[in-house]
């Protein structure tokens, strides 16, 4: 039986997700539960309906299908080759330091999906690259996979499982031993204010990161509430928190830095 | 001491006083800004006419009405800057202007109809929406080698020696002479005030550089150029004069035919790197003109020089609307297009902008040119190309709008018993044809009467052939290659998408029910149900899709439409997609379409699909959809972006837009405008303009500044650019 995944969206001309230009794939369902996630819609695995209500129209009609963008399903069972298919659209602009990238979510959650996937992707000299939370590890599937971007959220693991649902342990763990295979890591952290905007939780991380043989760079991306709309249109509550002043960011970056 | 930059802050700010000065005197422009002044209120021009009803055509007409208004236009000398040239009232201001130029003064005809009646030509033209070419002027260019060769008093001797080769030609020469001394009267008139400046400047620095301003005047005057100082002067002024006339706005290679000039005064020691950039950025700020950099000689050598690069510097430095192009070639210097992508992501006021040498040159050679003379047609033009001085190709001018062309075509197959896709192709390209031979019927009408109507007297003076033979280009151009554009590609071929997929396809609407909706505009009991689907369809441009494919049917079958129809005197049509900035115009003739379009709504945007085709608006998916309808002759299908990518201009960023600009010339792709704008920034200028005064936006080929569009046109610029984001 062909290996499907729940897709929540494909996203081509991806600037932010990786070098060069990409398409990024969106895996639906996530293990953790972090509160400040700005794509609450892949939290789940299931298919969900998301709902606005402004752009209904009330043509009554439901069920036979919503063109008005009011209720929209997020979450397509697609196969690999369904994937691919998109991927390949923009094989043209890959070519210099671009490719695809498997985001989410976890794509973690489709192992064997994505080890498929990333073969066909070598097979067609595609770039591959992987967001992920690092709470798995597989080195076949590591192994097809160009570059790594991960979170280290917060350092402290206590702290960790309060906000996230699972201590870290496992996560960093998992950052080694990728790093041992020298694929380039990334390391990221999302500063959330009054959760990890902390000098020691960024000089702590930025201090485990310099011992990775093959990390490119330690980022600190400001926390945006662009969830929010999502959140609403899921019927979750909402969770927002504040946005990191540019200051705040600057003086953060001071202790990031990486000998 | 008053350096370079303190005098580029001084001139950068009158500019934002005079673009609200123009704003309050004409109001909106929904144009390119030209570079032009504000005029005095006591400014009065009488005007002239030949005709009963107030028109002036002809030799006589157009030298008379030019030569009033150079001989009456204000002298504007600002002393901060290096360069006169200033100008603002044109000829076209005293003739019934185009609808998308919304100052006019007269309702006078911009054509003889009384000698040279097209009335046959009109019921059709109306019905297809075709605009025809016939009353445009300009939309070619001048070798500007010739006129720095010789000089204003080398052009007037040119003319009076040849008149004496041709006396039959005797009016042509008397307009071109009368028209030089009202320009070399224009110089002195600026070399007065300046000296009349100078009298009661006490400011040293000041006094320094009005002493230099009069010393390029004077050396001009006459003489041919011979320092970059002058040869920038003469630039600037010929522009002012082209532009007076016929509002001719085309360039020149930049970087190549001011080479000699820099090289020779750096070489002396008189001129030095930031002199050089102060005054090319003098030229950009007096008029937007057209102009191309880089790009290939005649071998397919690399022209990439210092100059090339500092003018890019000369640009960054003075930042306003500018018109530069980029030509991207197979061995470009690629240090020379990462710099070129450093400024447009770095400014975010549009440009450069980019063409690919490979597509155009090896497209053009499809209409038999050589591959020399390919690469010779530089961009100088809004979304278009010419050779200089020997081309006449009316680019831009001549428009088949095809949404209205599909509209006629789902008109005649109401009342047939069978209904298809296929069926509604067929007629549609039947119309088309019939509005490609109407429009032939135009241009040919126009090229055999122009010379009569609005002969170029003053671009004639820097063509080949025109002041030796006595003729107009029009009459003596060694290349016909005419422009004929096809506007709202994307509505037909997702209407044909629509029609595909929901009623042969799924069968979720019958052909009843989408008459019905047309003709009432969807306002139906369901009617904005099946808008709405019919708007969900597979789009243009989303990669693979149905419409993607009717997209490139539609392209074929308009280019064989275009180049299969005949026509006389070694003339030629050569296709292309472009809308210009006439979506607004045109969409208001053509009724609701089937892929959820209201009537009245603006068509699509060139080659570009309708907003919103993918939610990502992915940009890549754009450039893939644009590569694959290229007309594939020399003329272009434009890829206009408008985005937010939220990248630095730093080293990423800047191989992220080179790829893309590469990747899409790779893929066939001829011509990329780009406005790379800041969300928030556009947001708050669309609120309240006076915010970003200096906000300049590519709003198609040309730029603008954004306050100075209507609320209607910002409003559209806004719309595009939320449909890429």
């Amino acid at each position: 039986m062909a290996n499907t995944a729940i897709i929540s969206d494909i996203q081509r001309a991806s600037f932010h997700d990786g070098p060069g230009i990409r398409t990024t794939v969106f895996f639906k369902g996530c293990p953790l539960n972090c509160a400040w996630c700005h794509n609450p819609e892949c939290i789940k695995k299931q298919p969900q309906t998301m709902y606005y209500p402004e752009k209904c129209i009330g043509c009554g009609e439901c069920d036979g299908g919503c063109y008005s963008g009011a209720r929209v399903v997020c979450g397509k069972e697609m196969s690999t080759d369904d994937v691919l298919r998109e991927v390949l659209l923009d094989k043209e602009h890959y070519k210099s330091n671009g490719g695809v990238t498997f985001s989410g979510g976890e794509p973690m959650l489709y192992p064997d999906f994505v080890l498929e996937l990333a073969k066909k992707c070598r097979e067609n000299s595609i770039g591959t690259a992987i967001e992920t939370s690092m709470i798995y590890f597989r080195p076949d599937i590591f192994e097809y996979i160009d570059y790594i971007m991960c979170d280290i959220k917060i350092f402290n693991s206590e702290i960790h499982k309060k906000y996230v649902g699972v201590e870290n342990g496992t996560i960093l763990e998992n950052i080694k031993r990728a790093d041992a295979l020298g694929k380039p890591i990334l390391v990221r952290t999302p500063i959330i204010p009054g959760v990890n905007d902390t000098p020691e939780n960024i000089r702590d991380t930025a201090e485990f990161v310099s011992h990775l043989k093959n990390a490119v760079g330690y980022e600190l991306l400001p926390y945006h509430p662009l969830g929010e709309a999502k959140r609403k249109a899921l019927g979750l509550e909402s969770s927002r928190f504040d946005i990191p002043s540019k200051e705040k960011m600057k003086e953060l970056k001071r202790y990031a830095y990486i000998q | 001491m008053l350096t370079y930059n303190d005098r580029l802050a001084e001139i950068r700010k009158t500019k934002i006083q005079h673009t609200w000065e123009k704003i309050e005197n004409q109001g909106y422009m929904n144009a390119d800004d030209y570079g032009t002044v504000p005029l005095p209120k006591d400014y009065k021009v009488e005007k002239y006419s030949n005709r009963d009803d107030g028109s002036f055509f002809g030799l006589d007409g157009m030298r008379e009405m030019f030569c009033r208004i150079v001989d009456a236009h204000p002298i504007y000398v600002d002393p901060y800057e290096m360069l006169c040239g200033r100008w603002s009232d044109m000829i076209t201001n005293y003739r019934t202007s185009a609808a998308w130029l919304v100052n006019y003064k007269t309702k006078n005809q911009r054509w003889d109809e009384e000698r040279f009646p097209y009335e046959h030509l009109k019921p059709l033209q109306e019905k297809y929406n075709i605009t025809s070419g016939i009353d445009n002027d300009a939309h070619c260019a001048a070798d500007y080698s010739i006129g720095l060769a010789l000089g204003f008093g080398g052009l007037l001797e040119k003319v009076r020696h040849y008149r004496t080769v041709n006396p039959h030609r005797k009016e042509f020469y008397d307009a071109e002479e009368k028209c030089l001394v009202s320009m070399i009267g224009f110089i002195k008139r600026h070399i007065e005030e300046i000296e009349k400046m100078l009298l009661v400047e006490s400011r040293p620095e000041i006094r320094e550089n009005l002493t230099d301003m009069l010393s390029a005047n004077r050396a001009i005057v006459s003489d041919a150029p011979k320092t970059f100082h002058q040869a920038c002067q003469w630039v600037a002024y010929y522009n002012c004069f082209s532009r007076i006339y016929t509002r001719d706005g085309a360039g020149f290679q930049l970087d190549s035919l001011l080479l000699p000039y820099y090289e020779r005064d750096i070489e002396s020691g008189i001129l030095h790197d930031e002199k050089a950039k102060f005054l090319i950025a003098n030229l950009l700020l007096i008029d937007p003109h057209y102009y191309q950099l880089s790009g290939v000689d005649e071998n397919g050598n690399d022209i990439t020089n210092h100059l090339s690069y500092l003018i890019l510097d000369a640009a960054d430095s003075i930042n306003i609307a500018c018109n530069l192009s980029v030509r991207v070639h197979d061995d470009c210097d690629p240090k020379f297009l990462e710099k070129a992508v450093e400024c447009l992501l770095k400014n975010k006021m549009g440009w450069p902008r980019f063409c690919s040498d490979r597509s155009l040159s090896q497209g053009y050679m499809r209409t038999g040119a050589s591959i020399e003379t390919a690469r010779q047609r530089i961009a100088v033009g809004c979304n278009w190309m010419c050779i200089p001085g020997r081309e006449f190709p009316m680019n831009d001018t001549v428009k088949i709008n095809i949404a209205k062309v599909m509209e006629v075509a789902l008109g005649e197959m109401k009342s047939e018993e069978e209904k298809s896709s296929e069926k509604l192709f067929s007629i549609y390209e039947k119309h088309l044809r019939k509005a490609v031979e109407v429009t032939a019927e135009g241009v040919n009408l126009h090229l055999d009467h122009v010379a009569e109507v609005t002969p170029e007297l003053i671009m004639d003076l820097m063509m080949h052939g025109t002041i030796e033979n006595g003729l107009d280009i029009s009459q003596c151009a060694e290349f016909y290659t005419v422009g004929v554009d096809g506007a709202g590609l994307a509505v037909v071929a997702d209407s044909l998408g629509a029609i595909s997929k929901f009623i042969e396809e799924e069968k979720k609407l019958t052909w009843e029910e989408l008459y019905d909706n047309l003709d009432n505009d969807f306002a139906t009991e369901k009617g904005e149900r099946i808008r709405l689907m019919l708007q969900g369809a597979p789009r243009y441009c989303q990669g693979g899709t149905v419409s993607d494919a009717w997209a490139k049917r539609l392209t074929d079958s308009f280019v064989s439409a275009v180049r299969s129809q005949k026509m006389p005197d070694g003339r030629q049509l050569v296709p292309g997609w472009f809308s210009w900035s006439r979506t607004i115009e045109y969409g208001k003739t053509v009724g609701a379409m089937p892929n959820g379009r209201k009537a009245g709504a603006p068509i699509s945007h060139g080659a570009n699909p309708n907003p919103g085709f993918r939610r990502d608006g992915a940009v890549t998916a754009q450039a893939n959809g644009i590569a694959s309808v290229q007309c594939g002759y020399g003329n272009t299908a434009p890829l206009q972006l408008e985005f937010d990518p939220g990248i630095s201009a730093d080293e990423d960023g800047i191989k992220i837009i080179c790829d893309l600009v590469r990747n899409h010339f790779e893929m066939g792709g001829t011509l990329i405008n780009i406005n790379v704008l800041d969300t928030n920034t556009l947001m708050e200028a669309n609120r309240d303009p006076s915010l970003h005064p200096d906000l300049v936006v590519r709003v198609t080929g040309f730029t603008a500044y954004f306050a100075t569009l209507s609320p209607e046109f910002r409003q559209l610029v806004v719309d595009r650019f939320l449909s890429a984001e």
